[in-house]
């Protein structure tokens, strides 16, 4: 990519100032998605991303450029505009960055970029084909691919220089179930840091059928009630309310401002005693991994929270600075589009000891989440709300009737304080998670949790 | 950029048309935290995105890696693309229209009058003004963002558009604290004209929004009558905009299918597209196809006269293109429901019982844009005998947005745009489920 001696180039430019951080981020990526509608394939586009970020900083006040012209001229004159924000004598001796540091722990064996197109193509048949087969109930499927090559070179003043390369890949399958009265939606999204092998792993079939699965279901579903009552959370995709309503909340962005429910409170109890949670950037080809965050540090497990004790925030290396904390190897950005900051990689609350019977039948009357869809959190207040895509009633400790149009809705802080069982059927489910730095892969996981109550918002009205 | 030697190139390889869309932007962001510039940003941008007919078939490319020698690898990457292509769909490739609506979205002079000096001090303006008007504000945040960008558009028919954009948005984030509570709000101003930037109004709106939601506890579960505030309409209506789009419509995925001449709201409700509306960066005289965008009226007095449409939808439905082909779908510009009469005050004032949503979250999640059902966190205040009585939080409000646009009963004058340009006045609502206590 770009010379060793461009990046040091640039980075010393930037340097002649008071700065005390200079960083470069050289990024090419390619993209191929294939669109799946009616039956036919509507769109097979190829998205070539390729740009730098140059990113300077005095303490934890950063400058911030990106551009598409990535020869040394322009990116040295890049680095002059930014250090004019820091004026006066340099403050680092000049920087001589280390050998460079890669390697892919996440073992890839078919590149996405090796395959033909009639072999990617051929899937998202074989996925449209088995979501349509399910029911005739199902009038609508889009399928859509996606595959993407992530080539990162990452160079800054903290003696880093590292290349790490992210290939990922996911079959979406959005299945839309239709009678004369209603219309009901159900989607499934297997992802994972893998090449097109990825597909001889997972069952197409079972993964579209899910899909449909859920729209036809739904479609024979009742109003949810209005109601606080308890609520089953399953394992899998359940593990976004933990996402939405503490994870975000755990993340520098907000704690190093003060700005979050959880600022200061490492080291005291934040919930119940059955929640350990982790946050694990490390787990081999999972959907949100990375071999080194987006700052260059490698990346790690970071036990969020221990039998309901704070343990750790996920810290990069600028907010780290105005918590005087190190980072935690936490730092992501979509692409060079963005500054990096703190952000989650494959987050879930951990095993416990119950079976998932167990809940359900310990539960009297409530509401069993079967499958989540997406939601949202107010990081400063913890308030959250996230829709429930398949869910059903709990009656005399049995699963009873399927409902549909339910939002959960309360604080982070709350919810996590009311977990009171905890399963052993751990399972984790890819996600999209959008914040300041962009759209990033993650995943979101947990096993069958009981909240003892929670508000659920239907359209039925109270009962 | 040598657009004519692609062309030529294209030909050779018996491309049968090709159209090039160029974005070059540029883009300046500040942000203060606290009194500390916390972040700035600028940016220099350029992507190239390409789509050529082939047998009758799209093919779509699109790069950053701006590098005319990589020529023959796009025309290699638009046939792959073409090939992989099934749908039957008639695609076009636009020859232009006989006339665009000629508007100065640049208006240069004016935001240039700004140095980068004023525009930081703006920023710090803002900051400083949140936070010295009430000492409940406990974190304050204010930024600037500026961004201008040239769109050409050609093609190998002769197309040869040009579109110069620059906007400029200001606004700010604020905490406010008391003992046993916690309230966020954010308003803004956006605009390419720096008049607009009233700071006081802005710095006033966002500080009393905070503070009047300390204290907020949820309500009782039940129907109540809804005013529905400016900006939590025009969110919800965010969700449902796939209603509105002819590719939902032909698939058998909107609700409004079949309802063109049909009453499908309160005859009180016109919803505009606007894509003159000045100061928008989301005007423009044309769309991605080189389609002449249009002023039109797809709500009038409650009834349905169009879908938004691009070439290939158009011609499925046997109607004229409306100009909407953007972003690789359909999308409206500046679209919004028109004012009514009423201030908001009124709308208070004769409200026996209810509640004033000035809140809606998780529009993204809590909307199924098929059916028209939702069910989103709200907040905002309680009010009785037509007075606020209190504040509330932490409820949801559920029903079928059809259903709502039916039972809007006033409408307010009070018209607020989203950051995306979609807007609405305050809607007076009969009767929603709300789920709280």
């Amino acid at each position: 990519m770009l010379a060793k001696q461009t990046l040091e180039k640039v980075i010393n430019e930037a340097l002649e100032s008071q700065a005390d951080f200079a960083e470069v981020f050289v990024e090419k990526t390619v993209q191929n998605s294939i669109a799946m509608q009616s039956g036919k394939i509507e769109n097979a586009v190829t998205n070539e991303k390729f740009g730098v970020g140059v990113r300077v900083a005095k303490k934890h006040n950063a400058v911030y450029g990106y551009t598409n012209d990535a020869d040394e001229a322009s990116l040295v004159s890049l680095a002059k505009k930014l250090a004019t924000s820091f004026e006066g004598n340099r403050v680092r001796e000049t920087i001589k960055l280390p050998e460079m540091k890669s390697g892919n722990k996440h073992t890839v064996k078919r590149n996405p970029s090796d395959v033909d197109a009639k072999e990617k193509t051929s899937i998202v048949k074989k996925a449209d084909a088995a979501a349509r087969a399910y029911s005739e109930e199902i009038k609508q499927v889009n399928v859509s691919y996606l595959d993407s090559v992530q080539d990162v070179w990452i160079a800054s003043s903290e003696d880093i220089y590292t290349n790490d390369q992210r290939v990922r890949t996911r079959l979406g399958v959005a299945s839309v179930a239709k009678n004369d009265k209603d219309m009901q939606m159900g989607f499934n999204g297997p992802g994972a840091s893998k090449g097109f092998e990825f597909y001889d792993e997972i069952d197409v079939d079972a993964a579209a059928q899910e899909a449909s699965r859920i729209a036809v279901t739904m479609l024979h579903a009742d109003e949810a009630p209005s109601a606080t009552i308890p609520v089953v959370v399953d394992n899998g995709f359940g593990g976004v309310i933990f996402h939405e309503a503490c994870g975000h909340s755990l993340e520098a962005t907000s704690v190093a401002k003060n700005a979050s429910v959880f600022s200061g409170k490492k080291g005291e109890k934040i919930g119940s005693e059955l929640v350990t949670a982790i946050d694990d950037g490390t787990i081999d080809n999972a959907w949100g991994s990375q071999n080194f965050d987006d700052e260059g540090r490698p990346q790690q497990r970071r036990v969020l929270i221990k039998n309901g004790v704070l343990n750790t925030y996920m810290v990069d290396y600028l907010n780290g600075k105005r918590m005087n904390e190190a980072s935690t190897g936490s730092s992501r950005r979509e692409s060079y589009r963005y500054a990096p900051t703190s952000r989650m990689t494959n987050t879930y609350i951990d095993n416990g000891e119950s079976t998932f019977e167990e809940i359900i039948a310990a539960t009297d009357y409530g509401l069993y989440a079967k499958k989540m869809g997406g939601g949202s959190v107010q990081p400063s207040t913890g308030d959250f709300n996230f829709a429930v895509m398949e869910g059903y009633m709990i009656r005399d400790g049995k699963i009873a009737e399927p409902v549909k149009g339910a939002t959960l809705v309360g604080t982070g802080k709350d919810a996590l304080q009311k977990i009171d069982m905890v399963g052993n059927n751990l399972l984790r489910a890819q996600g999209m998670c959008g914040s300041l730095s962009g759209s990033i892969p993650t995943d979101v996981g947990q096993p069958t949790i009981r909240i003892s109550n929670i508000t659920v918002g239907g359209r039925k009205g109270s009962a | 950029m040598n657009l004519e030697q692609l062309f030529k190139k294209a030909k050779e390889k018996n491309i049968e048309a090709i159209q090039a869309e160029l974005s070059e932007a540029e883009s300046l962001n500040f942000h203060v935290f606290n009194g500390e510039m916390d972040k700035h940003q600028i940016a220099d941008t350029k992507k190239l995105k390409l789509k050529a007919i082939v047998n009758g078939k799209m093919g779509k490319f699109v790069t950053e890696d701006i590098d005319e020698s990589k020529m023959d690898n796009w025309i290699d990457a638009l046939l792959d693309s073409a090939k992989a292509v099934e749908s039957e769909d008639e695609v076009f490739i636009y020859e232009g229209d006989s006339e665009y609506k000629d508007i100065d979205l640049f208006n240069e002079s004016k935001l240039n009058k700004l140095s980068h000096e004023d525009k930081i001090q703006l920023v710090h303006d803002l900051e400083q003004k949140t936070k010295a008007l009430d000492e409940r504000i406990q974190i304050s945040q204010s930024f600037y963002g500026e961004s201008s960008s040239i769109v050409t558009l050609k093609n190998s028919k002769g197309l040869d558009l040009q579109k110069r954009v620059k906007n400029a948005v200001i606004g700010g984030d604020v905490v406010a604290r008391n003992s046993d509570d916690s309230r966020n709000a954010f308003d803004f101003i956006q605009s390419n004209d720096p008049a607009d930037f009233d700071l006081d109004s802005l710095a006033h709106n966002i500080v009393s929004r905070a503070t009047a939601l300390l204290g907020a506890k949820s309500l009782k579960s039940g129907r109540y009558n809804i005013l529905l505030e400016n900006r939590a309409s025009a969110s919800l209506l965010t969700g449902y905009l796939g209603m509105f789009k002819a590719e939902n419509v032909q698939k058998g995925m909107s609700k409004l299918a079949g309802k063109v001449g049909q009453s499908v709201a309160n005859e009180q409700i016109s919803m505009v597209e606007n894509p003159f509306m000045e100061k928008s960066s989301k005007s423009g005289g044309f769309d991605d196809e080189g389609v002449a965008t249009q002023y039109k009226k797809v709500v009038d007095q409650g009834k349905l006269t169009t879908f938004f449409y691009d070439l290939k939808t158009a011609k499925k439905d046997n109607h004229a293109p409306t100009g909407n082909a953007f972003g690789g779908g359909i999308s409206p510009t500046n679209f919004y429901i028109e004012n009514g009469k009423d201030d908001v005050e009124k709308l208070i004032e004769t409200m026996d019982e209810g509640l004033f949503v000035t809140s809606l979250q998780g529009i993204h999640s809590g909307t199924n844009a098929v059916s028209g059902d939702f069910s989103l966190q709200a907040s905002g205040f309680l009010i009785k005998n037509g007075k606020i009585e209190r504040p509330i939080a932490l409820f949801t409000v559920a029903g079928n947005y059809l259903d709502l646009l039916n039972s809007v009963s006033t409408l307010g004058n009070d018209l607020k745009f989203s950051m995306n340009y979609i807007g609405s006045p305050t809607l007076k609502i009969d009767s929603m489920v709300v789920s709280g206590e």
